[in-house]
C-alpha cells in the first residue's frame, strides 16, 4: 500500500452534519418513489401509476402520436408514453399498449386496428407445442425492437421518471397463439401439453422482460391471464406456480404480477411466486387483498375502468383515490388498459388525490403513513 | 337398452366420446330425437349451475358443451328430420370493433344447451348484420357481448335500429361482457343484461317469455328480477 492511499483510507472522525433544510413536501423523484413503492417501502407521496395502457385518443392528438403507428414507431411510441407523465402526472410512464409484443415477434398474426381500438391478433397460428419456434433476433422483430429503442429514450429524457415494461407470460402468450378455448380445454383434457406450451413459450417471454430491463426499464408488469373468470386457483398452482418462482428470479429486475377479474382466492400464491407487487383489478377488494399479500407483496391498482375513469367524474375519481389510500395499496392505478377515449381530467384526478392524501398523512414529516388499519397482517 | 342418465353424466362431465357413443346406441334403438336431446340440455342446466356457484369454471363448461356438440352433430340431422325446431331463436355476436368471442361463445352454447336456435355472427358484428340475421332467421332475440370499453358504445347502435324497425316489434336484445355493467345495459335500453354466461340462459328465456306475454315481467330484465318474480310467486 502506498502512503498516499493510506492516507485516503483513513479520513478520521467527521462532525455531523448540520441539518439546515430538512426534507419536506414532495422531495422524491416520481422513479425513486415508485421503487420505494413497490417494495413497501417508504414515500413522500403514494405514486399514481400506471401499470397497464393508459393513453387516449386526447393525449395521442395532443402531440401527434396516433394509434396505430405509434405501436411501431420507437419516437412515436415515447412522446405518447411520456404524456401519462407530462399531462396526467404520473410517476410512469409504459410504452407498451398492446398484447401482441412477444406474440407477434414469435410470428403471430396481428390485427394492428386503427386509432380508437387495441391491436389483436388476426388469428391463431399454433396448434401444437412444437410449432414455437424463438427466432434468433426475436429481440429485433418490430414489436420487441420498437419498444426497447422507445424505453432508451424515455430514459434519456426521462430519468427521473419511472418505466415499467410490460411482459406478456406464456399462459398469455397461449391465449394469444392458441386461442384461449382451446388452451383452456387442453387444461383438462391434454395437461401435459399445456406445459409444453408453456415451457416453449417461456423463454422468448424471460428475454423480452430482459430485454426491457436492458433498455431502461424500472420494473416489468408481467401478465398471465389466470383470472378467477376463467379458471380456478388451483390451475394457477398446478401449472404456473412453480414456474413463476423460476421467473421472478430469472427476469433481473422488480416483477409486478398483473391478473384481470375475480383473483382474491388466489393473491396468495401470487405472493408465494415471489412477485414484488401485485397489480389488481376492482373486482377485488383492496381490504382484502391486503390481507392476503401480507407483508410480502406491495399491491398497486385498482380504479375501475368502465364506470369509474370512463364513464365517472373526476371528484368520483379523486374520492375513490382516497379509499384505496386508506385500504392501504401501496400505489394507485387504473385496474387495466384505460378505454381510449377516457376523459384525462378524470384520470389527473388521481395524480391529485395522491398527491392530497399524502399531503395530509406527511403533515411536518418527510414520509406519508399509511392508516394503522391498513398495516397488514402477514397472511400465510 | 341406450342410457340417457350416463349422457347426462357424460356432457356434465365433459366427456365426449361417451355421449357420442350412448347417442350413436339411442338414435340406433329408435328413441325418439327429443327425448335423446333432454337429458343434454338438462345437463347443460346443471353445468351452468355449477359454473354460477364457482364449483367449475370456463374450461369445465367448454369441454362439456364440446361433448353436447359432439353428440348433438348425430342428433341434429334427425331433429331436423322429425320437423323440430327449437322453440327460441338467438341472434349472437360480439359488437363492432371487438375481436373477443369467448364470452359470446359462452353465453351461445349455453343457450344452444337450453333449446335456443343460435345463429352465431362471429365477432366484429355491426346493427345491420344483426338485424338482417334476425330477419332471415325470424329471431326472437339478440345478444351481444362487447370485452372492450371502446367498443360496448356501439351496442347502443344495434338496440336503436332494432326500435326504429317497424317489422320486428317483438325482437329483444339483451346484453353483457365484462365491462358492460346494469347500469349501462340501463342507459342503452336494452332488454336484458347478465353478469355471466350460467345466468344469461335465465335472462334470455324470461326476455323472450315476457315478449310473448308469458310473463309479467317488465323494464329490463336482468337475475335480480327473475329472482323477485320467483320470490313473489313462491308466497
Amino acid at each position: 500500500m502506498t502512503a498516499q492511499s493510506s492516507q485516503l483510507t483513513t479520513p478520521g472522525p467527521r462532525p455531523h452534519a448540520e441539518v439546515t433544510t430538512p426534507l419536506r413536501g414532495e422531495w422524491m423523484t416520481p422513479r425513486r418513489r415508485f421503487l420505494s413503492a413497490l417494495y413497501r417501502g417508504r414515500v413522500d407521496k403514494v405514486p399514481a401509476c400506471t401499470l397497464s395502457s393508459c393513453v387516449t385518443v386526447e393525449l395521442m392528438d395532443m402531440v401527434e402520436a396516433p394509434f396505430p403507428e405509434a405501436h411501431l414507431d420507437a419516437e412515436l411510441m415515447a412522446r405518447l408514453a411520456a404524456t401519462v407523465h407530462e399531462v396526467l402526472g404520473m410517476d410512469t410512464v409504459m410504452p407498451v399498449w398492446h398484447s401482441q409484443l412477444e406474440s407477434d415477434a414469435l410470428g403471430g398474426d396481428t390485427d394492428w386496428a386503427e386509432k380508437d381500438n387495441w391491436p389483436s391478433p388476426s388469428k391463431f397460428v399454433i396448434s401444437e407445442p412444437e410449432q414455437v419456434k424463438v427466432p434468433a433476433d426475436f429481440r429485433e422483430q418490430p414489436t420487441m425492437k420498437t419498444v426497447t429503442e422507445a424505453m432508451r429514450l424515455l430514459r434519456r429524457r426521462y430519468p427521473d421518471v419511472a418505466i415499467v415494461g410490460k411482459v406478456y407470460g406464456p399462459w398469455s402468450v397461449a391465449y394469444q397463439m392458441v386461442g384461449i378455448e382451446s388452451f383452456l380445454m387442453d387444461t383438462i383434457l391434454d395437461p401435459d401439453k399445456v406445459r409444453r406450451y408453456l415451457d416453449a413459450f417461456l423463454p422468448a417471454c424471460i428475454d423480452s422482460a430482459q430485454a426491457q430491463f436492458e433498455a431502461g426499464a424500472d420494473a416489468v408488469m408481467w401478465a398471465d391471464h389466470t383470472t378467477g373468470d376463467l379458471c380456478s386457483a388451483e390451475t394457477y398452482r398446478d401449472f404456473l406456480l412453480e414456474m413463476h418462482q423460476r421467473i421472478t428470479q430469472e427476469i433481473g429486475g422488480p416483477g409486478i404480477f398483473h391478473c384481470c377479474g375475480k383473483t382474491i382466492d388466489r393473491v396468495h400464491l401470487f405472493a408465494n411466486a415471489g412477485w414484488d407487487c401485485f397489480h389488481f383489478e376492482s373486482q377485488v377488494d383492496a381490504r382484502e387483498a391486503r390481507v392476503a399479500a401480507g407483508e410480502r407483496m406491495s399491491l398497486f391498482g385498482n380504479l375501475n375502468n368502465p364506470t369509474l375513469l370512463y364513464q365517472g367524474t373526476p371528484e368520483q375519481v379523486y374520492q375513490a383515490c382516497w379509499e384505496l389510500m386508506d385500504a392501504g395499496v401501496d400505489g394507485l392505478a387504473p385496474e387495466g388498459s384505460v378505454p381510449l377515449i377516457t376523459p384525462k381530467e378524470t384520470l389527473q384526478a388521481i395524480a391529485k388525490a395522491a398527491a392530497d392524501w399524502s399531503a395530509e398523512r406527511r403533515g411536518e414529516g418527510q414520509f406519508a403513513v399509511k392508516p394503522p388499519d391498513a398495516v397488514a397482517v402477514a397472511a400465510d | 337398452m341406450a342410457d340417457l342418465e350416463r349422457l347426462q353424466l357424460a356432457v356434465e362431465m365433459g366427456d365426449r366420446d361417451t355421449a357420442v357413443a350412448v347417442t350413436e346406441e339411442a338414435i340406433a334403438e329408435g328413441i325418439p330425437p327429443l327425448e335423446i336431446l333432454e337429458p343434454m340440455t338438462d345437463a347443460m342446466g346443471v353445468v351452468g349451475e355449477r359454473f354460477s356457484r364457482q364449483e367449475i369454471f370456463v374450461p369445465e363448461m367448454l369441454i362439456s358443451a364440446r361433448a353436447m356438440k359432439g353428440a348433438m352433430a348425430l342428433l341434429e340431422p334427425l331433429l331436423v328430420g322429425s320437423g323440430h325446431r327449437p322453440d327460441k331463436v338467438a341472434v349472437m355476436g360480439t359488437i363492432k370493433g371487438d375481436l373477443h368471442d369467448i364470452g359470446k361463445n359462452l353465453v351461445a352454447m349455453m343457450l344452444k344447451g337450453a333449446n335456443f336456435e343460435i345463429i352465431d355472427l362471429g365477432t366484429n358484428t355491426p346493427a345491420d348484420e344483426f338485424l338482417a340475421a334476425a330477419r332471415e332467421h325470424q329471431a326472437d332475440l339478440i345478444g351481444i357481448s362487447a370485452l372492450l370499453t371502446t367498443t360496448m358504445g356501439n351496442m347502443r347502435g344495434v338496440i336503436e335500429a332494432v326500435r326504429a324497425a317497424d317489422d320486428l316489434p317483438d325482437l329483444r336484445v339483451i346484453v353483457g361482457g365484462a365491462p358492460v355493467t346494469l347500469d349501462f345495459a340501463t342507459q342503452i335500453g336494452a332488454d336484458g343484461w347478465a353478469p355471466d354466461a350460467a345466468s344469461a340462459v335465465d335472462v334470455a328465456k324470461a326476455v323472450v317469455d315476457t315478449a310473448r306475454g308469458r310473463t309479467t315481467l317488465s323494464g329490463l330484465i336482468h337475475p335480480d328480477v327473475i329472482a323477485a318474480a320467483r320470490d313473489t310467486a313462491a308466497a
